[in-house]
Formats: C-alpha cells, sequence, structure tokens
C-alpha cells in the first residue's frame, strides 16, 4: 500500500469500520439495550460517513449520512434498536460494501430500497416521533454578499476567548488582509489592577474597515467568535473618512484562498482529492496484512544481519588475503548469508499468520442471515480465537467452513419446536473452536442438534451403490460415506445448502491443504467436524524450562502457576507423586524421571502446574529459565511416534529445545492418578 | 509414521553398473551411501536429546534452522555407541517419501572419499552367517581394501517404529 | 519556527489526508488516534494548535478539549475541532468546553491549511 495515498488508506480503515459496524450490529441484535454498542455503531457509521465525504466517495457518505441520522435517533434514545433495524443497518452495511468497492454505477435503486427499509423500521420503532430518515439539511451559507466601499466595526471578544486559544491580535491581522483599516482599541471596560484576571481581554476595538469588502468577508474573520461575543458592524454610508493616516498597517492583497468554510450538509459540498470513483478493480489492490511491531523488528534485525555479511563481502571483493584465506571467509560468508536468508523465509511466514479470529468473525453475519432464513435461534459461540494461521490458509478454510456451518444451521439444528419436543432448550448452538497441536492447527465445527441420521446415510449410500444393502459396515465408515461426490442427505434442498457444493468438495479442499477432515456424530446430541490443518510455521509464547541437561518449552497458554518444590517436600511426596492446590489433588510428574535424565535433582525444583480444560497436572522441572518466543518447528517424521513434544525451536545460542505437548503430559498424569488411586 | 519412511530401496546403478557413493567408517567398518543423497558433510554439532525416542534415533541438531534427527547407525549393526573422536563427523542425507522430502544426519566415524562402486563386485547379503540383520544391508561390495556396505536406511528406520519389531531400537515408550 | 500541531482522530486516512496538507503548508505534525493519545501527546509537549475529531472511542473530542482546558500550561492553545454534524449543538458544545473553531468534514486540504493559517497566525 502506498503510504502516502489516503485513498487507499480509507480503503482499508472502511473495511475495518464496516467489519466493525457489522460486529457491533450483531452483538446489539443480542443486547438491544446496550449503550456502548450502539455508541459504537453509530461511531463507525460517522467515521465511515466523514472519512468517505473527504475522499470523494460521495455516495457512499450520502448513503451512511442517511443510516447515521436514523441510527442517531437510537443513539438519542428517541427511538428503541430493533431486530428489525439491526437486520436494516446490516444489509446497509452491505451495501455501503459495494458502494466502497464499486464505483456506485447501478446501486441507487438497491441503496434506496434500504433507505426505504430503514424508513419503515424507524418508524414501526420510533412511533408517531419518527423523522424522516433523509431530511434535507438546510444550507449554512450566509445569505447574498453586501458590498460596500467599507465598514465600521465594533468587536470585543468573550472573557474566556484567548484562554480558549482566540488570539485578538490575529483577528485585527485578518481585518487588515482585508482592506485598510483604522484601529481604536476602547480600553474603558479595563477594571481596576486588584480585579484583572490576566487570561481574559478586556480590550474591545473599533475598526474602519475601507475597500470593497462583503459582509461575508468579515464574518468569516469572525466566525469562531461570532455567537459570544460582542460585534456590531455598520456599511460606511457616508463620506468615506480621509485619515487613513493612523492605519497601523494596511494590505491591498486578498487572499486566494476561497474565503468560506463550507458548512451546511456533509454531502452538498465534498472533495475529490483522489481517483475516488475510478475503476472497481483499485479495491482489490488494496490488500494489506497488519504486522505486529515487534515482528518487523525481528525482520529489521536480519536485514542488518544481512548488511554486515553483505560488507564483509564487499570487503573480501576488494581485498588482497591470500588466495585460501579468502576461500575460508568466502565459504563462511555463504553460509551466513545461507543462514539469514532461510530465516528471513522463517520470519517472512510468522508475518504471514494472522488470528483465525479474523475467520470466525465472518461467521457471526453467516450464522446471523441463516437464523433469520431458517427462522430457528442459534447461538453462535467461539474459543480459541487468538490461534494463529497462515493468512492464505485462513482464505481458503472460509468457503468450507461456511458450507460446514450452513450444514450445521440447516440439516443440523432442529427448528424450535422440535428442539422444546426433543428436552432441549430452544435456542440450537454452534460452536466453532481453534486451538494448535504441535504442528497442526485444529478446528472443531459442533452443533447440538439431531445428529447425523444413520438410516438416511445408509439408504442413499445403498441407492448410489456404495455399499451393498445390508452389508455390514462401522458406523465411521458409514458416516464418512457424506464425503462422497454427489452425496446429500437433505431429503429436500433448501434454499441454503445443497446447492451443488458438497461435502465432497468440502473434503476435497482441506486435503488440498494437506489436512485431514473428520466427523463424528451422535443421534439427537449433534454433529463434530473436525479440520486438522498442517502448520509447518507458527509462533507460541513459551516458558522455557531446564530438565537435567535439556530445554524444554511449555506452551504458555496452558501454564496455570508455577510453585517451589523444596527437596524436603519431594523426598515427603516420593511414591504419591500429588500436591495440594486450593483444595485439590493435583497430580505431579518428574520428569527428569520420565526422560530418564540420569542426573541429580535441582535442591530448588519447580513446579509448573499445567492445564487442559479442567484436568491440571504439575510437571517437576530443575529450573524455570524464562518465557521465550516459540516458533515452532516440526520434528522429523521419523519422531513423530514420541507423543510426548509437540515440535522444537531454535533457542538463541542455536541450540534446540523441544516444546512439551501439554495434552499428552496430562493425560500421562491423570494415567498416573488413576494408578495410583486404583493401587489405594 | 511408517507411511512416511520409503519401503526398501533398491540400488540405483547406471547403465554402466556403476554408483558413485561417500563411504564412511561405522568402528571398523566401511559403509556407503549414494552420493546424490548427500547434502552436507559437518563437524558434529551440539545434539539435543529426545527422550523416548529410539537410542538409534536419540537426538536432533539445529541444522540450518531445520530440527533434524541425528542417526546413530552403530546401534543398527551391533557397535556400541562410541565417544565421538576428532574425525567424527555428520553426513547429511536428504529422503524423501511420500511426497514429503526430510533430512538426516548421519554420526560417523570417519568420512573418507566419493567412490565408484562396480555393481559385479556386488553381492546380496548371505542368508545365514551375518552379524547383522539382514534387511539391513542392501548390497555388499567388495573393493580391493575390502567390503563396503550398502545400508537399507529405510529397513532400519521402519524397524524403529514398526509394531514389535525394534531389534534395534528400544520402545519409545514413557515410564 | 516551525509551527507543531498535534492531530487527533481515530481515522487513520483521515490523519494521513491531515498530515499531508499540513507538512505539504510546512508545519510540523504529530498523530494521536483518539482523545486518550491526545492528552498524553500534549501533556508531553506544548503544541501551537490542536486539531481534533470529535466523536473517537476511549476518548472523545469534547472530554479531551475539556480536559486540555484544566490544564494551565494549555491555556491559549488554539483548538480546533472537526465536525460533520451541521447541528448547532455539537458545535457550542464544543465551544463551550473550550474548542477556539472548527473545521467542517469534508474540506478540502486548503481549507484545512486557511484555518490553521487563521489561529496560528502563520
Amino acid at each position: 500500500m502506498n503510504t502516502q495515498d489516503p485513498v487507499a488508506a480509507f480503503r482499508v480503515e472502511a473495511g475495518d469500520l464496516l467489519d466493525q459496524i457489522e460486529q457491533g450490529l450483531l452483538d446489539l441484535g443480542h443486547r438491544l439495550e446496550d449503550r456502548a454498542l450502539i455508541d459504537e455503531v453509530f461511531r463507525g457509521l460517522h467515521t465511515l460517513k466523514g472519512s468517505g465525504a473527504m475522499f470523494g466517495f460521495d455516495a457512499l457518505a450520502e448513503f451512511t449520512h442517511h443510516c447515521e441520522t436514523a441510527f442517531d435517533r437510537v443513539r438519542k434514545g428517541l427511538a428503541p434498536a430493533t431486530q428489525e433495524l439491526v437486520a436494516v443497518i446490516l444489509s446497509a452495511r452491505d451495501h455501503m460494501r459495494a458502494l466502497i468497492e464499486g464505483d456506485g454505477a447501478g446501486l441507487e435503486s438497491a441503496g434506496a430500497a434500504i433507505l426505504a427499509q430503514l424508513q419503515a423500521a424507524i418508524d414501526a420503532a420510533g412511533g408517531a416521533e419518527a423523522a424522516p430518515v433523509a431530511a434535507p439539511a438546510s444550507s449554512g451559507s450566509a445569505g447574498p454578499a453586501t458590498a460596500a466601499r467599507g465598514w465600521r466595526l465594533f468587536f470585543r471578544l468573550p472573557a474566556e476567548a484567548m484562554a480558549n486559544g482566540t488570539n485578538p491580535l490575529m483577528l485585527l491581522d485578518e481585518l487588515r488582509d482585508l482592506g485598510a483599516c483604522r484601529i481604536t482599541a476602547r480600553t474603558d471596560t479595563i477594571p481596576a489592577l486588584a480585579d484583572l484576571v490576566p487570561t481574559e481581554c478586556h480590550i474591545g476595538w473599533d475598526i474602519e474597515l475601507r475597500g470593497d469588502i462583503s459582509r461575508d468577508d468579515i464574518d468569516d474573520v469572525f466566525i469562531f467568535v461570532m455567537d459570544d461575543m460582542e460585534l456590531t458592524v455598520e456599511p460606511l454610508e457616508a463620506e468615506p473618512s480621509e485619515d487613513v493616516g493612523q492605519a497601523l498597517q494596511s494590505s491591498d492583497t486578498m487572499s486566494d484562498i476561497p474565503a468560506t468554510v463550507p458548512e451546511g450538509p456533509a454531502v452538498a459540498t465534498s472533495a475529490k482529492p483522489g481517483p475516488a470513483t475510478g475503476p472497481a478493480s483499485a479495491a482489490k489492490s488494496g490488500e494489506s496484512v497488519r504486522v505486529p511491531a515487534e515482528r518487523l523488528d525481528e525482520l529489521m534485525d536480519r536485514v542488518g544481519e544481512l548488511v554486515i555479511v553483505q560488507s564483509r563481502l564487499s570487503q573480501l571483493a576488494s581485498g588482497h588475503g591470500s588466495a585460501v584465506g579468502n576461500e575460508l571467509a568466502l565459504r563462511s560468508i555463504s553460509e551466513e548469508i545461507e543462514r539469514l536468508a532461510g530465516e528471513l523465509r522463517d520470519t517472512m511466514m510468522v508475518l504471514r499468520m494472522v488470528p483465525v479470529a479474523s475467520l470466525f468473525s465472518r461467521f457471526r453475519r453467516l450464522v446471523h442471515d441463516l437464523a433469520r432464513e431458517t427462522g430457528k435461534t442459534i447461538t453462535l459461540s467461539t474459543e480459541g480465537e487468538t490461534t494463529e494461521v497462515d493468512k492464505t490458509m485462513i482464505e481458503r478454510l472460509a468457503d468450507p467452513m461456511v458450507h460446514l456451518i450452513r450444514n450445521a444451521c440447516d440439516h443440523g439444528l432442529e427448528t424450535p419446536e422440535d428442539r422444546r419436543a426433543a428436552g432441549k432448550p430452544e435456542a440450537g448452538q454452534v460452536h466453532l473452536s481453534a486451538h494448535q497441536a504441535g504442528g497442526e492447527v485444529l478446528i472443531t465445527i459442533r452443533d447440538d442438534g439431531r445428529g447425523i441420521d444413520r438410516e438416511r446415510v445408509r439408504a442413499k449410500a445403498e441407492a448410489q451403490g456404495l455399499i451393498q444393502p445390508g452389508q455390514p459396515i462401522s458406523d465411521h465408515d458409514l458416516l464418512q460415506m457424506i464425503f462422497h461426490p454427489g452425496f446429500s442427505t437433505a431429503a429436500q434442498v433448501t434454499n441454503l445448502s445443497g446447492r451443488g457444493v458438497g461435502m465432497d468438495v468440502v473434503k476435497r479442499t482441506i486435503e488440498s491443504l494437506r489436512g485431514a477432515i473428520d466427523i463424528t456424530s451422535a443421534p439427537g446430541e449433534g454433529s463434530t467436524v473436525v479440520l486438522r490443518i498442517p502448520l509447518t510455521l507458527a509462533i507460541i509464547d513459551g516458558l522455557l524450562v531446564r530438565v537435567g541437561e535439556g530445554r524444554y518449552v511449555i506452551p504458555l497458554g496452558a501454564v496455570e502457576e508455577c510453585l517451589e518444590l523444596s527437596l524436603e517436600e519431594d523426598l515427603r511426596s516420593r511414591g504419591r507423586s500429588f500436591i495440594t492446590l486450593r483444595d485439590r489433588l493435583v497430580p505431579f510428574l518428574r520428569l527428569r524421571e520420565i526422560f530418564e535424565t540420569g542426573t541429580r535433582p535441582d535442591p530448588h525444583q519447580k513446579i509448573v502446574v499445567i492445564a487442559t480444560g479442567s484436568e491440571r497436572v504439575g510437571l517437576v522441572v530443575d529450573q524455570i529459565i524464562g518465557s521465550h518466543q516459540t516458533v515452532i518447528k516440526s520434528m522429523s517424521p521419523l519422531h513423530r511416534d514420541v507423543a510426548t513434544f509437540a515440535g522444537a525451536t531454535i533457542l538463541g545460542d542455536g541450540g534446540v529445545a523441544l516444546i512439551l505437548d501439554v495434552a499428552q503430559l496430562v493425560m500421562l498424569g491423570q494415567n498416573q492418578e488413576e494408578r495410583l488411586r486404583a493401587a489405594g | 509414521m511408517p507411511e512416511s519412511i520409503p519401503a526398501s530401496t533398491s540400488t540405483q546403478w547406471d547403465g554402466e553398473g556403476r554408483l558413485e557413493v561417500l563411504t564412511f567408517n561405522l568402528g571398523e567398518e566401511t559403509f556407503a551411501l549414494e552420493a546424490t543423497l548427500v547434502r552436507e558433510i559437518l563437524d558434529l554439532l551440539p545434539e539435543t536429546g529426545v527422550p523416548g525416542a529410539a537410542p538409534l534415533l536419540g537426538s536432533v541438531v539445529n541444522f540450518r534452522g531445520k530440527i533434524i534427527p541425528i542417526a546413530d547407525l552403530r546401534l543398527a549393526f551391533a557397535m556400541p555407541a562410541a565417544e565421538a573422536t576428532v574425525d567424527s563427523r555428520i553426513v547429511v542425507i536428504e529422503t524423501e517419501a511420500e511426497g514429503e522430502v526430510f533430512q538426516i544426519g548421519i554420526r560417523t566415524d570417519k568420512v573418507h572419499e566419493v567412490a565408484t562402486l562396480d555393481r559385479d563386485a556386488s553381492e546380496e547379503p548371505p542368508a545365514v552367517g551375518m552379524r547383522w540383520r539382514r534387511d539391513f544391508v542392501r548390497e555388499l561390495v567388495r573393493r580391493r581394501d575390502g567390503v563396503v556396505v550398502l545400508p537399507d536406511l529405510a529397513a532400519i528406520f521402519r524397524s524403529l517404529t514398526g509394531a514389535g519389531d525394534s531389534a534395534a531400537g528400544q520402545p519409545s515408550t514413557v515410564h | 519556527m516551525t509551527a507543531s500541531i498535534l492531530t487527533v482522530d481515530d481515522s487513520p486516512s483521515l490523519r494521513m489526508a491531515i498530515r499531508i496538507a499540513l507538512t505539504g503548508a510546512g508545519y510540523d505534525v504529530t498523530e494521536a488516534g483518539d482523545g486518550v493519545e491526545g492528552l498524553a501527546a500534549a501533556g508531553a509537549k506544548r503544541f501551537d494548535l490542536i486539531i481534533t475529531d470529535l466523536n473517537m472511542p476511549n476518548m472523545d473530542g469534547l472530554t479531551m478539549i475539556r480536559e486540555l482546558r484544566k490544564a494551565p500550561e494549555q491555556a491559549g492553545v488554539p483548538i480546533i475541532f472537526l465536525t460533520t454534524e451541521s447541528d448547532d449543538a455539537m458545535k457550542q458544545q464544543a465551544k463551550a468546553a473550550g474548542a477556539t473553531g472548527w473545521l467542517v468534514k469534508p474540506f478540502v486540504p486548503e481549507q484545512l491549511i486557511k484555518v490553521s493559517r487563521k489561529v496560528l497566525g502563520r
């Protein structure tokens, strides 16, 4: 993105604002009374309008202005927020996007239709008091200008004007810029010294201003103080006074800048500093990624090193060293550059990582719309939105996930009546979660609907000749049938799903990402689809610990707390391997023993308590080294059977630290607990 | 991950029955690997032990930003683990399986030279009478100064993960 | 000496446009993204002029202006607010809070520069 192009910046910003408006509206749909949300949506509309007008997006500014006006009634408490209003403004928001991306051509009628709906929604909500949405704001420009031979003025500023930044000398200078002035100060209202407030202005000024000057020009000088000040302006009708000799200064040059500051409706006048209504293709070119500053710093460090190596190379090229020495130096430089190139590549990869929140947030709107279309009540919950995935991966996951969520809402969840009849809460649940497990990200889409109808799947599979009638097949294999091309269990193809894209396409897409898809389903309880997406690289915050002579990283997200384990306690607890933590017994694992370090325990061992869900387990380590920004590297395929580790990372000194697999260790701890309990 | 390890390899002699190899020592024995597999020969690097992994693949190193396992083939050929010497080197080879390319470092006691082996001088490992597991050896090639062993890395690594078939490796359980 | 101007706006594109216009006219420009940042920036250094939006997250322009005017060291610093409000009420509120003047959005760079010159005198 060109950093000097405000129009490009506006496009990016407008995208963010639209997202913010959408999220705000969706939240508002759940909490209609939430003032903070109303303010947030209003602010989004307001900024969009203001900036849009600034950068020549006139149609956008005008349309948004109407929405803002309508929404302002909600903000001011004149009309309540209603679901209808939220829905209309959501569609208005989509229209705004179209206006930003396109040149606005052919969108007028759509916009008018939305405004009509908006009016209807406001009428319904605001009752008799409803104001017209598209009320034309009156023009604020002053009346016809009166020219005169000159003017006689008197003005005195309000007491607080100087403290508030108005400098009377500058007003006088401005008047002088208009024409020849004779200025006399009136000092009659200056109080006694004892009563004088030094920040207040007590002087008034009489001015005779000569020239072909319009009244507007004079008002313009005082525009900011006009309402509160004393100001009289009279035309010099009579013989102009010849006595201009006392004028302190005069100027006959007029400012070449248009002298009116435009007021009135924001859309009535607009600046066009850029090719704002250019071809629609411009909208696509503004793709950008936001990057945390510290990651840029890493990149900068690498570039810094590269510059140093480059200068070594230059030195070598111009140097006079021995052939042998040169060759050695060259080899070392070559290795250095190779290392740096690798690190640059890795850092670049990290720059591409974005949180899945940006993916998940798109589905809130989808679920909202699906709920409206199906007449179902659907609650979407999300978890693990900070998990980071490569940007490209996010883009390519969007479509398959849309399909899966549609399936869940359309086929999975029952109607409110059916749910009541089944003894379930009326609102169906769709839950999205993401978490990272070693070199993979697991994305789960879970619904609490009716589950997959095995009989129907079997019937369909038999009808399509995928299995023989009556052929025994495992439940898991039966469920896999839905991934078969052309397979759809929806008896009735609805508007929402079953539009030619099937689960087979979803599966193919996921597999093309070198991922895997799995589905489980319990009749009457719902279905869960798990997408496993490989990650060649990811970053986590880790806790670096020492066990024996090895260094290990514990994902910081799983760490609950760190405790001291004194040698005495350690000895006392032998054979028990439990600690009491806030009245709960927590099993702990001595990593030194598990890893067979063959070393003596550090006299100041620590217990790092880690947790997955409600399960916790303590890990006894020799030393806590500190926190560590961990770039996850995958283990060799030859080491994938070593379940205790989720990956490895390279430390600052070039050494390797293995990353502990929290889930595995918690399981190990729980197993140990059970064994010990069983043993009594 | 058995499926990611190449199936038993057959030696790719060229049209004239020759094979370019890098020869190296493990203990007193001379081994050889295809020169085309060799990526780099390194001095020993600081190794990081992988608890729970088979001793034959018991550690990893940072090889230019990648984590690669170090294989101690001595353990596959009934030799005791040995201390490093000034001659010890790591031979990094690259191999591919199931579309996945990965690198392994092989710890050697001494690296010799790139040599050309002759198919006419090679023979299958004998069915009986060998100290080693037969499937770990692809061919034995006679040379003037002795016999060169072409190990079957795929079979060796597969034996580490194959169910109940871990003659060379320890079961990778944790206690 | 170059006049230094603080611009406070939550819209990056608007800040960019303001910066381009004002630096082009020879002013020094410092940017802040909302009222909180604006207060912090103004507290660190006395500016010759502050240009602020009114509608902003975290702390809106009105509140920021009031806070600024409470500080004796900000006395006399001109504050121009940007507004799209056509109703007078907002203007009055901002003025009562201690603003010096205003500029109605949308504006062209020349208008911004003109208003800056008007209150700065340079």
